[in-house]
C-alpha cells in the first residue's frame, strides 16, 4: 500500500521509492532496500504498476514506476481498509484508557 | 507484461532488472559521497546497506511467477544429461515400460473403439435404444407359450436376470411411432446379411442393413454424394432404392458421384442406386459396417418369408433406436413409452401364461450404438487390459529397482545439492523430472509399439469372423490416455526412490569415498518388496498363460467325428441370383457332379451349413410322440458323410437314389438313435417332422456321432436329411465340402472357374478350409493362449532383470562381507549359497502371496476356460516351476560373480 501511495504521486524510479517512503515517514519506516525490489517486481507482475524507462534527474536511465488503473483502483481499497482498521484500534485503545 | 512474455523475454529481463540495481547502488554511493564519505567507504556501506546483490535478484525472479518452467528447463537439460551418461540404463528403462506403454495403449484403443466411443452422428448423447426383458423364453411342450412365437435375432442374458433382446415385431415399431411426445424421431433396421450385389453383369457378395425412412434423419446424416432413404422410399409399393457406403461406391463405381443413378441388381431383384454415406458412418453396430442400405420395405421384394412375417405381431425380428427431444430425460421418456408398449404387447397375448411373462420396455442410452460387439467383446478387453496393466506394473517396479540401486551410487550427489542449500522439494523435484523424462521417452516408444501391437490385435481377434469389422486407430483420446499414463509411471516409478534418496544424512555421506555403507543384512529394504512384488505379479500372469495354453489345447483335442484335414468349404446362393424351384436342386447337382469330375477331388458333396457352423432345429419326433426341440437337423446332399468320413453304423447313407419325388429319408446319429429307440434298430422306422417344412420320413440309417455347431457343449442328436426332398422353397444357402488330395486351397481357382461356368450370377464366397474354419471358432481361445505366452515371457524377463539387478547390486554392495567371509576359510559353494538363499526366500516370498492371489483371480476367467477347473493343479505346479527356475536363473549370475570374488582384492577395496 505504501509503495502504490508512493508511486500515486508520480512516475518514481526505485531507488527514489525508497528515499520518498523514508522522508515521508520521517524516518520512522526504513524500508529494507533488498526487499524493495521483489516487491516492485511483483505489484508489476500484478499489474497494479507499469514500469517504464526514462533519463533520471542524474542524466542515467533509471526504470520509472506508475500507477496502473488496476493499481488506482487496489490502492483505494487498501486504503478503506487501512482507515477502518486504524479507526477500530483507535476506538479500542480509547476505550480501554 | 504477460506471464507468457516474461517467460520468453527472460534475456531483457535479466539485463534490465541488473541495470535497475546498479542504478540504485549508483545513486546510494553517490549521495553518501556527497555527505562527505570517502568513496570506497560509501560503496562498502551501500554494499552492507543493500545486501548481496544476486540474493535479491533471486527474489525478483521468484516475483516474476515463471520460476517453475524455467527450474523445470533447467531440471530437463540436467536429467537428458545424466540419462546420456547412463545410456544401458536408459535404453532398458525406456524399452521395458515401452513395451508395457504399448501394450496397454494398443488394447487401450481397441477398448476406445469398441466399448467407449460414440457413434460417428450429430448429437450422439440424445439416442437411445429400445430392448425388452422378460423373464424366460419358457418353450413348452407344445412349443414357445410367450407372446414371442418366431424371431430372428440374438436374445442374451440380462446383467442380473432374465433375458433381454432388442429385437421388436413391425408393429411394435409403428407403436412408438404414434407416441411421440417425448421421441423426435424413432427409426428401425435390420441386417440384410449377405446380398448377391450385382453390377453390370459383375456379381459379388455385400452386406446390407434394412432400415426404416426415418433413420438417416434420425441419426442427422448427411450423404457423400446424392440423397440418402427418406420416408417415402420405405413404403408399400415404392420404387425400389438403395444407399451404398462410399467405400462400395469406390470400389464398385469408381467414385462417389458416379453411384446415383446406378441401377444394380441385388439378389436379382433391379434397385436403383440414389446416394452414398458419408465416409467416417458405419451404421449403428461397430461390429457391422453395411455396404448397401435398404429401405425396411425392400424386405418384402427380397425374401419370400417376409410376406407372412412383416407384420406378425409375433414375429419379433427389427431393431429399433430413437432420438429424445430436447430436455426430455431417458427416464422420462421410459415412463412415458412404457405404458403404451405394455398396452401393445399385453393385446398380442392371448393365454393367461403369456400374459404372466410379457416383454417390458427398456430404454437405455445408445450413443455408443448397439451392443453386440460390445457383449462380446467387453470381458475379453477387460481381462487382457488386467494383464497389460500388471505388466506395466512390474515394469515399473523394475525401474524403481534399478532407481534404488542408482540412487545409492549418487548420494553423494544428493549430499552436495542439499549441503549446498537445496530444498528437499527442489532434489525431489529435479529427480522427478528425470524419471518423468525418462517415462516420456518409454511412452513415446510405446505409441511406436503400439501401432505394431493394434496391427497384430486386429488380426488376432478378427480371426475368422469375416462378418465383423474391428478397427481400432490412435486418435487424440487414446494418444491423451497414453500420456497420462505415462506421466503416472513416471511419478510411480519415480516418487520412492526419490524419497529416499534426499533421506541422506548429510555429512557422512559427504565423507564417503564409495558406497559402501554396511546395512544389516535382512533388513526389509525397499527392493526386496517390489522384487517380491514382482514375482507374485509375474505368477499371475504366468498362471493366465498356462490355464489358457491349457485351455486350447483341450479344445484342439476335442474329438470331432468327422476328419477335417484336406477339406475345403465355400459357400454360394443360387437363389438370391434368381434359381427357383425344382431347378435350384437341380442346379447344386449340377455343380456337385462338375465338382465331382475334378481330377484329385475325392469327394464333393453339399450341406446347408457346415457342420462347426451349423445351429438348425426344427421339431423332429417319432409319430405320436412329443416333440424334442433339442434335436439338431441338417440338410445334406448326397454322400455327404462319406465326404466328411463320418462312419455310418447302421444302413446307408443318403445317396444318388434320394430324389426329390422318391421317399423322404432321414440319418439319425448314434445319439439320436440311443435316446429315442434304446437298443432298437431305428433303420425302417418313421419320423416326422413339423414347423414351416413338414415332412414324414423314413430312418434308412445310423451315422456315428459327429460334431455339431462348435467344439464346446455337448454334441447334440442329429438328424441328416435331403435338402432336395420336402419344400423347395427353403433352399437357400449352401455350403459344399470338397474332399482333396493334398492342400484343399490348391483347388481354389478351380472352384470358382467351375461355378463361374454353371452360373456366373452365383458368386463364390466363404472359401476357406475346414481346418481354418475350426480354428476360427476358436478364435479367441487362440489368441488368448498367444497373447498371454507372450506376457508372461515378457513379465518373466522384465522380472528376472529386476532380480538379476537387486542382487547383483547386494552382492557388489556386500564385496568386503564376501571377501572376509572367504579369507575367514568360507568355501565358494558357500558363497553361492549364502546368495542363491536370499533369492529363493525373495522367490517364496513372492509365491506365498502370489500363488493365493492366483487361486482368487484364476476364477474370474473360468467362463473364458474349457475342459478345466479355474484351479488346476497341474497348471499351478508348472507355472511355479517356471517361476522358481528363472528366479534361480537370474540370482546364478550374481552368486557365481560373488563366489569368484579374490578375498585379498575384496580387503584391499577402499
Amino acid at each position: 500500500m505504501l509503495i502504490l501511495k508512493v508511486v500515486a504521486l508520480d512516475p518514481i524510479h526505485g531507488y527514489g521509492i525508497a528515499q520518498r517512503l523514508q522522508q515521508i515517514s520521517q524516518d520512522v519506516l526504513q524500508v529494507q532496500q533488498g526487499s524493495l525490489y521483489p516487491a516492485l517486481h511483483r505489484l508489476e507482475n500484478r499489474g497494479w504498476l507499469s514500469a517504464d524507462w526514462k533519463t533520471s534527474e542524474t542524466g542515467r536511465e533509471a526504470k520509472y514506476y506508475s500507477l496502473t488503473k488496476l493499481g488506482a483502483k487496489q490502492l483505494m481499497l487498501e486504503d478503506k481498509n487501512w482507515q477502518r482498521l486504524s479507526e477500530a484500534v483507535r476506538l479500542v485503545m480509547k476505550a480501554a484508557r | 507484461m504477460r506471464w507468457a512474455q516474461r517467460l520468453f523475454k527472460r534475456g531483457r529481463l535479466e539485463h534490465d532488472l541488473a541495470k535497475e540495481l546498479a542504478y540504485h547502488v549508483e545513486r546510494r554511493t553517490a549521495e553518501l559521497v556527497a555527505e562527505g564519505v570517502d568513496p570506497r567507504e560509501a560503496a562498502r556501506r551501500v554494499r552492507l546497506e543493500f545486501g548481496g546483490a544476486d540474493e535479491i535478484k533471486e527474489a525478483c525472479r521468484d516475483a516474476r511467477g515463471t520460476r517453475w518452467v524455467e527450474d523445470f528447463l533447467l531440471d530437463c537439460r540436467y536429467a537428458l544429461r545424466t540419462m546420456a551418461s547412463n545410456k544401458a540404463f536408459t535404453a532398458l528403462a525406456a524399452l521395458s515400460l515401452a513395451l508395457g506403454i504399448g501394450a496397454n495403449t494398443a488394447i487401450y484403443s481397441f477398448m476406445d473403439s469398441i466399448l467407449l466411443r460414440s457413434l460417428p452422428v450429430r448429437d450422439p448423447e440424445s439416442l437411445v435404444t429400445l430392448s425388452w426383458r422378460m423373464r424366460s423364453l419358457g418353450r413348452g411342450e407344445k412349443g414357445p407359450v410367450t407372446v414371442l412365437r418366431a424371431m430372428s435375432g440374438s436374445i442374451y442374458k440380462a446383467p442380473t436376470s432374465g433375458l433381454m433382446a432388442e429385437i421388436l415385431p413391425y408393429p411394435a415399431f409403428e407403436v412408438f411411432q404414434k407416441n411421440d411426445s417425448v421421441l423426435s424421431s424413432v427409426f428401425a433396421f435390420r441386417r440384410a446379411g449377405r446380398l448377391n450385389l450385382s453390377i453390370k453383369g459383375q456379381a459379388d457378395i455385400a452386406s446390407g442393413t434394412y432400415v426404416s425412412g426415418d433413420y438417416f434423419r434420425g441419426l442427422g446424416i448427411p450423404p457423400a454424394a446424392g440423397r440418402l432413404l427418406i420416408p417415402d422410399d420405405d413404403r408399400a409399393g415404392a420404387p425400389a432404392v438403395a444407399v451404398v457406403s462410399l467405400g462400395f461406391s469406390e470400389e464398385r463405381f469408381g467414385g462417389a458421384a458416379n453411384a446415383a443413378g446406378q441401377s444394380i441388381l441385388i439378389n436379382n431383384v433391379p434397385f436403383t442406386v440414389v446416394g452414398v454415406t458419408p465416409p467416417e458412418f458405419f451404421g449403428v453396430d461397430p461390429g457391422v459396417a453395411p455396404n448397401v442400405y435398404l429401405p425396411l420395405h425392400a424386405n418384402l421384394l427380397l425374401e419370400e418369408r417376409a410376406q407372412a412375417a412383416y407384420l406378425d405381431q409375433h414375429y419379433y425380428w427389427i431393431e429399433m433406436m430413437a432420438r429424445l427431444r430436447p430436455g426430455v430425460s431417458l427416464k422420462q421418456a421410459q415412463t412415458v413409452l412404457e405404458v403404451p408398449f405394455h398396452q401393445w404387447v399385453e393385446s398380442t397375448a392371448e393365454t393367461d401364461r403369456q400374459r404372466s411373462d410379457l416383454p417390458s420396455l427398456v430404454l437405455r442410452e445408445g450413443g455408443g450404438g448397439l451392443t453386440t460387439l460390445r457383449r462380446q467383446y467387453s470381458k475379453p478387453l477387460y481381462l487382457l487390459m488386467t494383464l497389460v496393466g500388471l505388466i506395466l506394473a512390474i515394469a515399473c517396479a523394475n525401474i524403481a529397482n534399478l532407481l534404488l540401486a542408482r540412487a545409492t551410487t549418487r548420494r553423494r550427489e544428493m549430499a552436495v545439492r542439499l549441503s549446498m542449500g537445496a530444498g528437499r522439494l527442489r532434489v525431489i523435484r529435479q529427480l522427478l523430472t528425470e524419471s518423468v523424462l525418462l517415462a516420456a521417452l518409454g511412452g513415446a516408444l510405446g505409441v511406436l509399439f503400439s501401432i505394431w501391437g493394434i496391427r497384430f490385435l486386429t488380426l488376432l481377434l478378427a480371426n475368422g469372423s469375416d462378418n465383423v469389422t474391428l478397427s481400432a486407430e490412435l486418435n487424440w483420446h487414446v494418444l491423451a490416455v497414453t500420456a497420462g499414463l505415462t506421466l503416472l509411471t513416471g511419478l510411480l516409478f519415480g516418487l520412492a526412490p526419490a524419497i529416499q534418496s534426499t533421506r541422506v544424512d548429510v555429512m557422512p555421506a559427504l565423507k564417503e569415498v564409495r558406497a559402501g555403507r554396511v546395512r544389516s543384512r535382512w533388513r526389509i529394504s525397499l527392493s526386496h518388496v517390489l522384487v517380491v512384488s514382482q514375482i507374485a505379479l509375474s505368477l499371475l500372469i504366468l498362471m493366465a498363460a498356462g490355464l489358457f495354453i491349457r485351455t486350447l489345447s483341450n479344445l484342439q483335442s476335442v474329438q470331432l467325428g468327422f476328419n477335417r484335414e484336406n477339406l475345403l468349404l465355400f459357400q454360394l446362393n443360387a437363389r438370391q441370383a434368381g434359381h427357383r424351384d425344382a431347378e435350384i436342386a437341380s442346379f447344386y447337382a449340377d455343380l456337385q457332379a462338375r465338382l465331382t469330375a475334378v481330377p484329385g477331388v475325392r469327394n464333393v458333396s453339399l450341406s446347408h451349413e457346415s457342420l462347426v457352423n451349423a445351429g438348425t432345429s426344427s421339431p423332429i419326433s417319432l409319430p405320436g410322440a412329443e416333440q424334442d426341440l433339442s434335436t439338431r437337423l441338417l440338410y445334406v446332399g448326397p454322400g455327404y458323410l462319406t465326404t466328411m468320413q463320418i462312419p455310418m453304423l447302421l444302413g446307408r447313407e443318403i445317396g444318388e437314389r434320394d430324389q426329390p419325388g422318391s421317399q423322404a429319408v432321414a440319418v439319425v446319429s448314434e445319439l439320436f438313435a440311443k435316446k429315442n429307440f434304446g437298443g432298437k434298430n431305428p433303420v425302417g422306422e418313421h419320423l416326422t417332422m413339423g414347423g414351416r417344412d413338414p415332412r414324414d420320413m423314413e430312418i434308412i440309417g445310423v451315422a456315428k456321432d459327429a460334431r455339431y455347431g462348435g467344439l464346446k457343449g455337448d454334441v447334440p442328436p442329429v438328424v441328416y436329411i435331403p435338402y432336395n426332398q420336402g419344400s423347395q422353397k427353403f433352399v437357400g444357402q449352401m455350403t459344399y465340402a470338397l474332399r482333396t488330395s493334398g492342400d484343399p486351397l490348391s483347388y481354389v481357382n478351380t472352384v470358382r472357374e467351375l461355378a463361374h461356368q454353371a452360373d456366373a450370377r452365383v458368386p463364390v464366397s466363404n472359401i476357406t478350409t475346414q481346418t481354418v474354419q475350426i480354428d476360427a471358432t476358436i478364435s479367441q481361445e487362440i489368441a488368448f493362449a498367444k497373447l498371454c505366452a507372450v506376457f508372461a515371457i515378457l513379465a518373466l524377463a522384465i522380472a528376472c532383470v529386476g532380480l538379476y539387478g537387486t542382487m547383483s547390486y547386494n552382492v557388489a554392495r556386500r564385496t568386503n562381507e564376501i571377501g572376509i567371509r572367504m579369507a575367514l576359510g568360507a568355501q565358494r559353494g558357500g558363497v553361492i549359497w549364502m546368495v542363491l538363499r536370499q533369492v529363493f526366500l525373495l522367490a517364496i516370498v513372492g509365491l506365498a502371496i502370489g500363488v493365493p492371489a492366483a487361486l482368487a483371480a484364476s476364477k474370474l476367467v473360468e467362463s473364458f476356460l474349457f475342459g478345466m477347473k479355474p484351479n488346476d493343479p497341474l497348471t499351478i505346479s508348472v507355472a511355479i516351476a517356471v517361476l522358481v527356475a528363472a528366479t534361480v536363473i537370474a540370482g546364478y549370475a550374481p552368486a557365481r560373480r560373488a563366489s569368484k570374488i579374490d578375498p585379498m582384492v575384496a580387503l584391499r577395496h577402499d
